[in-house]
């Protein structure tokens, strides 16, 4: 006769009717409070160390990739995304800015396999216009590595070029004849491997017309 | 009697219902938990990159003025291996630096670099680009460019210098910041000619 009443009454609060949301429980402080700290711990453990992730992978976002080089149009400039914005700062980096001349990376081979320093490389074709060019080769956080000769780079003046104006460079930790460019004199306690193509005064230099150029490509010879 | 004993399978079936829904409310709990782990990690996770830039200590900003005097040309010790002055300069060329901060007044850059390529850059304390030339886009063989702000480009105009019009007039908002000059050395012998050419180069008041 009351059904309502018996339903939802003060009196049967224990009974299972009620949605469970609804229904009283014994306060569990410590179960709580272990919860919540659980929570609030794993939270910013994820959320920091993914951010460091991101960071210290050096890669920004918004990247044009050609073949095996990637290059960031935006980086150092206002349109930058936050997480360029942070790893150049937090590098304390002085990107080459667009009016200088743009600087393309590469951290894999042609065929997508990573840049290894104890392996030789064939860095072979042409690369777009630009009145000076150098090619530098660093370990994978982009520093200078000593080499045999004491240097690590070539330059687009000091080339043996092709009658059709194209080139091919070994880059090799041993002398090669020809274009040979130094990797580290000791390849196995080196950390990776990074090429760094730098197009000083380069009509490419803005983002939009990078696409469709055409950069050398590079193949792995042989490793130690 | 009859409805008592028919009662009785009624309730078994309502306590399995209830084991069914106290076992769906803890799956539920779990979802809960999670959902609030990955919504703070995500929270933690924008915050962090969103702040790096205000905390870094070594911005390119900073680091440079350990190179010398501000508002003056430092030239940058050679780019080699374990000693990079900073990090990401090419080793075929050579740099100089000039920290300057406008609330000092307008500065004058002037250089003259006998190289066959060289740039400059023009950088706020962040490390965005504020203005980039190279030899070529400079129209001259001689870099003059002035860089000031709103405020000051207006009082100058009242009383401009004589050179004005040959000087590339940069008005910027970020009161601080660097230029970095760069300079490619066709052949290590020409190295002191041109670390000479980059010391000369001059960073300062106007006139």
């Amino acid at each position: 006769m009351t059904a309502p009443l018996k339903q939802f009454g003060e009196a049967d609060w224990y009974e299972t009717d009620l949605p469970p949301i609804l229904r009283p429980q014994r306060p569990r402080p410590l179960r709580a409070l272990a919860i919540l700290a659980l929570v609030l711990f794993s939270g910013s453990l994820i959320g920091i160390s993914s951010a460091y992730f991101i960071i210290e992978r050096e890669r920004p976002l918004m990247a044009v990739r050609i073949g095996p080089w990637e290059t960031y149009p935006y980086a150092g400039t206002a349109e930058a995304d936050p997480y360029s914005v942070a790893i150049y700062t937090r590098g304390a980096k002085i990107p080459l800015a667009s009016g200088e001349g743009v600087e393309l990376i590469a951290r894999t081979d042609s065929g997508g396999d990573t840049l290894q320093p104890m392996c030789r490389y064939r860095i072979h074709g042409q690369t777009p216009t630009a009145r000076l060019w150098t090619l530098t080769a660093t370990n994978g956080s982009g520093r200078l590595v000593e080499t045999l000769p004491g240097r690590s780079n070539l330059t687009s003046r000091q080339l043996l070029r092709n009658p059709d104006g194209s080139f091919e460079i070994v880059a090799s930790t041993t002398p090669q004849p020809g274009n040979w460019l130094p990797l580290a004199e000791d390849p196995f306690t080196t950390h990776g491997l990074r090429f760094n193509l730098r197009l000083y005064d380069a009509p490419v230099s803005t983002g939009s017309a990078m696409k469709g150029v055409t950069m050398p490509a590079i193949d792995r010879i042989d490793c130690l | 009697m009859i409805l008592s004993r028919m009662s009785k399978p009624k309730s078994a079936l309502s306590r399995f219902a209830d084991l069914r829904r106290s076992r769906r409310s803890g799956s539920g709990n779990l979802i809960a938990g999670l959902l609030a782990v990955v919504s703070l990690a995500a929270i933690v996770h924008i915050l962090v990159v969103l702040t790096i830039p205000q905390n870094a200590t070594h911005s390119a900003y900073s680091n440079a003025a350990r190179f010398g005097p501000d508002r003056a040309f430092n030239l940058l010790p050679d780019v080699v291996p374990g000693a990079e002055p900073l990090p990401g300069l090419d080793p075929a060329m050579k740099h100089a630096l000039c920290r300057y901060q406008l609330d000092d007044g307008p500065v004058l850059f002037t250089a003259s670099i006998p190289v066959p390529f060289w740039s400059m850059g023009l950088f706020n304390t962040r490390g965005d680009t504020i203005y980039s030339l190279n030899n070529r886009t400079a129209g001259s063989e001689t870099l003059s460019m002035l860089v000031l702000t709103t405020e000051q480009l207006s009082i100058l105009r009242e009383n401009p210098p004589e050179n004005l019009d040959e000087l590339i007039v940069i008005e910027t908002e970020d009161t601080e910041g660097f230029a970095l000059l760069r300079a490619y050395v066709p052949h290590p012998s020409e190295a002191k000619l041109v670390g000479k050419a980059l010391q000369a180069a001059s960073c300062g008041a106007l006139g």
